[in-house]
């Protein structure tokens, strides 16, 4: 049985503070949506909110065509696992997973039979007996995961569960997770902070600020196209520099930066360029060229310091309206102090809408 | 050398001043009991055939056991609800239950003699509210001892169960929700197990000190009321038959321990954990 799960228009408060705005989305069947931010940025919140630990203020939850707003808790058959695990500390591991099988009335010996079925298959079947404080961090989440899954919940939710995990473990984990809910096709939501994670194991993601959703997409798209000022600084364009368009000609486009440098920008390779945006570029989108006879136009800056990158030179580039970072070819290393040009690499670039 | 020793050397005044101010005087009164001249059985066969004795035995086991269960009840109750509260609330939840701990028994339990007393509060009210018409004499019954050391003992078991209470991570009830548990299945199949351990310290300190208790059921049982504290004063100061307090005293220990041993075997039995 496969799901959606849709949140409308919900809104959170903690006493008196918003903690979320107006959220809405919806997670479609068999999808893993995660949610993706900073701390207090109102992602937990939205998990708890689904978990029915927390009461929304106003909107809606479905899951399916079940409404969940206010059905307690236990009544909501929603599979959690848990950043510290919540393992119950006085139950055997084959307990822990047999938990809910309990609760929903299972005899012993069916029990017994799908829990050890269900550790199997989490590779922890000869740990059954053992009590959950002699088991590390990685058998101790998988634990939480079969108990999760055993219950066959239409819906799974992850609260930051590899956040306690070694480098390593957290990849295994990462893919465990992910075949685990691929082969049940179950609709499931993920919370996280760490940006790899969130793109390596979902469908789409949701960047979340400040109790709202900035962009929900497929882990490429927010990669490649941001949508806004804050989720391209989110995935790494560094330069997000200002601009207004002062001329037009066809398809080509004068725009000039807040310190007055111009740029001809063509809407063939940039797209439809309105009068006031933002040029976002990751180091890679600006290159830097040296200054002279023959070098196209471009913003005028002092270079900085120089990185050895590999691929490429970086360089922190000063300018009166401020500083950026672009990469010049390795063929031609230049010096800090001199002169260059920035000019933007269209397919590395995006407009964006201004900012505030 | 020195270093082997310095464990010893550390470990010996505290060593000593148990030695000598509690195996030397409890072994001594023991060792008194086995000394009549008719037998060493003599003062406990005295003991268990005089009907008064056994009564006031079972009295105490039975006023004991019945402030054991009220106390850990109400303590468990009183210390969930503070476990839930915000951090500043619990500290001054906790220190008022505590504050009753500051004043020495005696005086708590007088403050009963003022509540119950044929002229006390509780007929007071009672007469001017017409819901009687004479006073009733609580005094001196089993309900006033009860309701005594009730009032003394719920705040030592509302301390330790706040302790553990608040140590049970709060995802872990939130797992045990979520996996379809109802409110009254968490509190059976999760609070109750781990809470386990502190219920069960509690409950032990509770007993013991019901049972062993001298002030309140000199002051609120009296003759009539007698337990095994007031018995062996009685014994000692009123008859001076020192043999048949020592003998009193004897039975106390055995008892208390073997209560003890019974209380810590149940916790083993329901908490998997302390296997």
């Amino acid at each position: 049985m496969t799901v959606s799960l849709t949140l409308d228009s919900v809104t959170a408060h903690y006493g008196s503070t918003q903690v979320l705005k107006d959220l809405s989305l919806a997670v479609e069947a068999g999808e893993l949506v995660s949610l993706l931010g900073s701390s207090g940025c109102g992602k937990t919140t939205t998990l708890r909110l689904v978990a029915g630990f927390l009461e929304p203020t106003s909107g809606s939850i479905r899951l399916g065509e079940r409404d969940l707003t206010r059905l307690p808790a236990h009544q909501r058959n929603i599979g959690l696992v848990f950043q510290n695990y919540a393992l119950f500390p006085h139950l055997s591991v084959r307990d822990n997973v047999a938990f809910g099988l309990k609760q929903r009335g299972l005899s012993a010996t069916e029990r017994l039979k799908k829990a050890d079925a269900m550790l199997e298959r989490v590779g922890l079947a000869s740990f059954a007996e053992r009590m959950p404080s002699a088991l590390s961090g990685g058998q101790k989440q998988r634990v939480a995961l079969a108990r999760a899954l055993v219950i066959e919940p239409p819906l799974l939710m992850f609260d930051e569960p590899l956040s306690n995990l070694d480098a390593k473990l957290r990849i295994d984990m990462r893919v465990e997770i992910r075949r685990l809910q691929r082969a049940n096709g179950t609709t499931s939501l993920y919370v996280t902070h760490d940006q790899e994670e969130a793109f390596s194991i979902s469908d789409r993601v949701a960047i979340m600020n400040a109790g709202r959703i900035m962009q929900l997409d497929r882990p490429e798209v927010l990669y490649q196209r941001p949508a806004n000022s804050f989720v391209a600084r989110f995935v790494g364009f560094e330069n997000l520099i200002p601009m207004q368009v002062s001329a037009r000609d066809g398809a080509n486009v004068t725009a000039r930066t807040e310190a007055g440098a111009a740029l001809a920008l063509s809407q063939d390779a940039f797209g439809a360029i309105p009068d006031r945006f933002v040029l976002a570029a990751r180091p890679d989108g600006l290159a830097v060229t040296r200054a002279g006879e023959g070098t196209p136009a471009g913003i005028p800056v002092t270079l900085g310091i120089r990185t050895y990158l590999g691929r490429a030179y970086q360089y922190q580039c000063s300018t009166p309206g401020g500083d950026y970072l672009g990469n010049g070819p390795l063929s031609e290393p230049l010096e800090p102090g001199s002169a260059a040009v920035l000019a933007p690499v269209p397919e590395q670039c995006c407009i964006l809408p201004p900012e505030g | 050398m020195v270093k082997r020793l310095t464990p010893w050397i550390l470990a010996g005044p505290a060593s000593l001043l148990v030695l000598l101010l509690l195996i030397l005087p409890v072994g001594a009164t023991l060792l008194a009991t086995f000394a009549d001249a008719k037998g060493w059985a003599a003062p406990y066969l005295a003991f268990f055939n005089s009907g008064f004795r056994r009564t006031v035995l079972w009295r105490t086991v039975e006023i004991s056991l019945i402030t054991t269960v009220i106390s850990v009840i109400l303590g468990f109750i009183a210390a969930y609800v503070v476990a839930q509260m915000p951090g500043r609330l619990k500290s001054i939840m906790i220190i008022a239950a505590v504050f009753p701990l500051l004043t020495g028994v005696v005086v708590r339990s007088f403050a009963w003699l003022i509540l119950l007393g044929k002229n006390g509060i509780l007929n007071s009210a009672l007469l001017s509210l017409g819901l009687i018409t004479e006073p009733i004499s609580m005094l001196y019954t089993e309900g006033a001892v009860i309701a005594a050391m009730v009032y003394l003992f719920v705040p030592l078991m509302i301390l330790t169960l706040s302790g553990v209470l608040e140590g049970i991570p709060k995802d872990v009830l939130e797992a045990a929700s979520s996996l379809g548990a109802a409110p009254f299945a968490v509190f059976r199949q999760v609070i109750l197990p781990l809470a386990m351990p502190g219920l069960i310290v509690g409950a032990v300190l509770v007993f013991t000190g019901s049972f062993t208790s001298y002030a309140t059921p000199q002051l609120l049982g009296g003759e009539r009321q007698m337990m095994m504290g007031t018995l062996l004063y009685q014994r000692a100061m009123v008859t001076f038959d020192w043999t048949g307090a020592s003998t009193v005293a004897a039975i106390m220990v055995v008892v208390t321990i073997a209560i003890v041993l019974v209380m810590t075997r149940l916790a083993r039995r329901l908490n998997p954990m302390a296997a």
